[in-house]
């Protein structure tokens, strides 16, 4: 049964170009770069309890992060660490601005087609492979770390930090890790991003973007993979559907939220996990 | 295993194969219809501005000619996305509305890096993109491309040109944006005085989303410049012009710059905003007398009496104007390229709105401005149409 879907899966998402508009492509492109920020995101905040606000400042500047910021932070807990991820966000766009001989500031970076070797990934569909590709390899390493002895200290710093130490998990080092995984899964994500766009400003990430990420997580499930990516999807089509409505959408987004809150506190995989139980 | 491994690679294999051709009729018109959309920020920091250009603005002009008969008989129906000023999001919007809603072409979106995210996608796909409201010249030199608002570089050349040529002043300072907004029009600014061989005399930046600008307000001061160029968005611009009453520099000339000229915006700073000097790009919308105004304000009198009439309604009401000029110009066989052909044909041609507009191949279709100073909150002109060649 898991097989025969995961061969459906398959078949359909190596099919997907040829099934639909290339505007589709697009969007699925979309919807996978984001589950990767939000599988990242998921890797700090479902298994360790820490929130970033900071994650589209990631996503504009790529892995380099992890060793600009990374150390420091993860030595703040909870709150704080939400507040200095919040900063830290506002920090990147401003750098981002100002750096303007490497950045063309607001004006925007042409980004080159991505290459491999001979070939030029110049059609949605051949980026959309690229992302598929990068996806793929990205939600089976997830899958893998969750299970094993890393996943479960994670796991115990999420739950308690005090039991998670005074059982010898080295707190500190396992959050630090958590949250350079996180930069990095975010990091793959940005660099999928400027090629799927081909133009970066950074008004592609702004705040309310990394609230977008936050949003992901909660609405797919703390703590679960396929989680992550299924918030990732329903956020991204929920936007774009929506953009019809012009005025309307935030107060749509908004009551749509408040309603996943309400009659799914734990997410869809949470609902998804009661479905199935046997 | 094996066998669905084997499986998998046929069902991929012939799905790979099989891929229908391209349908090959002009999309967007059939005979009794033309349709044209944009993404455009109906939320976001430009909201207000988005939602008068199109739906007052684009939405206006169409409702009146399509009462009136259409264009070449087909009336002519909008589509429009919210892109939140989020390029990606414009990227999405675009791509549905050229794939799914199958558009003509895409008319009024609005803001720089939400242009830009659709650029080459346009241009590549052959779909016109018409009058973007953003001054920045990266638009320049597409064929299926024509810019609307009056270019910044072109803004700053007429500025530079009236304040030193007719007004004789020598020394000028600039309090900007620190984004490219703000950027696009300093090295403007410093290009042009360079013309003139002058320059600048102090340069202080704001912050983007910043509210007290009173340290550079005292620095400017200090550097005493006759004129003094503000490039911001309408909070710290009002906040700007607050500071300088209250610390009762009067020796300046305070100059708004870009979309801050408008007394919507100016008005934020009362009678602090009294005297400022600005680059108008459009005729008074609540008081000219121009044949076009006034039918756009018997249009919005007519379809949206509770919408006062405003310069982003009337600029969105412009490029639906000049749209159907063009579409008349392409004939009953309407195409892409007629419509772009038709445009490029403009020549002195009457709007009733701004004074006559030549469409050259540099696809400008907007290239002037006039002086205005605000008295008693509203702007009295002080030059006629000034021009940048």
């Amino acid at each position: 049964m898991r097989r025969a879907a995961l061969v459906a899966l398959i078949v359909l998402a190596v099919a997907w170009p040829r099934l639909a508009s290339s505007y589709l492509v697009f969007l699925a492109s979309l919807v996978l770069v984001n589950a990767i920020v939000a599988i990242g995101l998921n890797l700090l905040s479902g298994y360790t309890h820490q929130l970033s606000f900071g994650h589209a400042g990631f996503l504009a500047i790529g892995a380099y992060t992890t060793a600009l910021l990374g150390l420091p932070c993860l030595r703040l807990e909870g709150l704080y660490l939400t507040m200095a991820t919040l900063a830290f966000g506002f920090v990147v766009t401003e750098a981002i601005l100002n750096l303007d001989a490497l950045t063309h500031g607001a004006d925007g970076l042409r980004v080159p087609a991505a290459r491999l070797g001979p070939w030029a990934l110049t059609t949605d569909a051949a980026r959309y492979y690229l992302v598929v590709a990068v996806a793929a390899l990205l939600v089976v390493a997830a899958l893998n770390l969750a299970r094993m002895r890393v996943g479960r200290a994670l796991l115990a710093i999420r739950e308690s930090e005090i039991a998670a130490q005074a059982s010898g998990v080295p707190v500190a080092t396992w959050k630090t890790l958590a949250f350079a995984l996180s930069a990095f899964y975010t990091g793959v994500a940005g660099g999928l991003f400027a090629w799927l766009i081909g133009t970066l400003s950074p008004d592609a990430f702004d705040v309310f973007l990394s609230v977008d990420f936050v949003v992901m997580i909660i609405v797919g499930g703390l703590g679960s993979v396929p989680g992550s990516i299924v918030g990732a999807a329903v956020v991204t089509l929920l936007n774009d559907v929506l953009a019809g409505f012009q005025n309307y959408r935030p107060l749509i987004f908004g009551s749509v939220l408040i309603g996943c809150m309400l009659f799914m506190p734990g997410g869809i995989a949470s609902v998804w996990r009661r479905q199935t139980a046997p | 295993m094996k066998t669905w491994i084997a499986g998998l690679i046929v069902v991929v294999a012939a799905l790979g194969i099989a891929g229908a051709p391209f349908a090959a009729a002009e999309p967007g018109v059939t005979d009794a219809e033309i349709v044209l959309g944009c993404s455009n920020s109906f939320s976001g920091p430009l909201a207000f501005t988005g939602e008068q250009a199109t739906r007052f603005g684009v939405d206006l002009y169409f409702r009146a000619i399509n009462d009136a008969g259409g264009i070449n008989g087909r009336k002519v129906r909008t589509v429009y996305y919210d892109d939140g000023y989020k390029p990606q999001d414009a990227a999405a919007n675009t791509k549905k509305l050229v794939e799914q809603d199958k558009i003509f072409a895409v008319i009024a979106p609005q803001g720089t890096p939400p242009v830009v995210a659709t650029l080459d996608y346009l241009e590549e796909n052959k779909v016109p993109l018409l009058f973007p409201f953003q001054g920045s010249p990266v638009t320049r030199g597409k064929k299926y491309v024509f810019s609307g608002m009056t270019l910044y570089d072109r803004q700053s050349r007429m500025m530079i040109d009236y304040l030193v040529g007719e007004r004789k002043y020598k020394t000028f300072a600039v309090l900007y944006q620190d984004d490219e907004y703000g950027k696009a029009f300093l090295t403007a600014f410093e290009k042009d005085l360079g013309r003139h061989r002058l320059k600048l005399t102090a340069t202080e930046p704001v912050k983007r989303g910043a509210t007290d600008v009173s340290a550079q307000i005292a620095k400017l001061q200090a550097a005493k410049p006759q004129v003094t160029f503000l490039v911001l968005t309408p909070g710290p611009g009002a906040q700007a012009l607050k500071e300088r009453q209250k610390i009762g520099w009067t020796d300046t000339v305070m100059v708004s710059s870009g979309p801050l000229t408008d007394e919507r915006y100016l008005a934020l700073a009362a009678d602090a905003a009294e005297d400022v000097e600005g680059l108008s790009l459009w005729p008074d919308p609540l008081t000219s007398d121009l044949t076009g105004v006034r039918q756009y304000r018997e249009a919005m009198q007519k379809y949206f009496p509770k919408n006062e009439p405003n310069r982003y309604s009337l600029s969105g009401y412009f490029a639906a104007l000049l749209f159907a000029e063009g579409a008349k110009r392409a004939g009953k066989g309407l195409t892409r390229d007629g419509v772009i052909a038709g445009l490029e044909s403009i020549k002195g041609w009457e709007s009733g709105i701004l004074p006559p507009i030549t469409i050259g191949p540099d696809h400008e279709t907007q290239k002037q401005g006039f002086w205005v100073k605000v008295e008693k909150t509203r702007f009295k002109a002080l030059t006629d149409w000034l021009k940048s060649e």
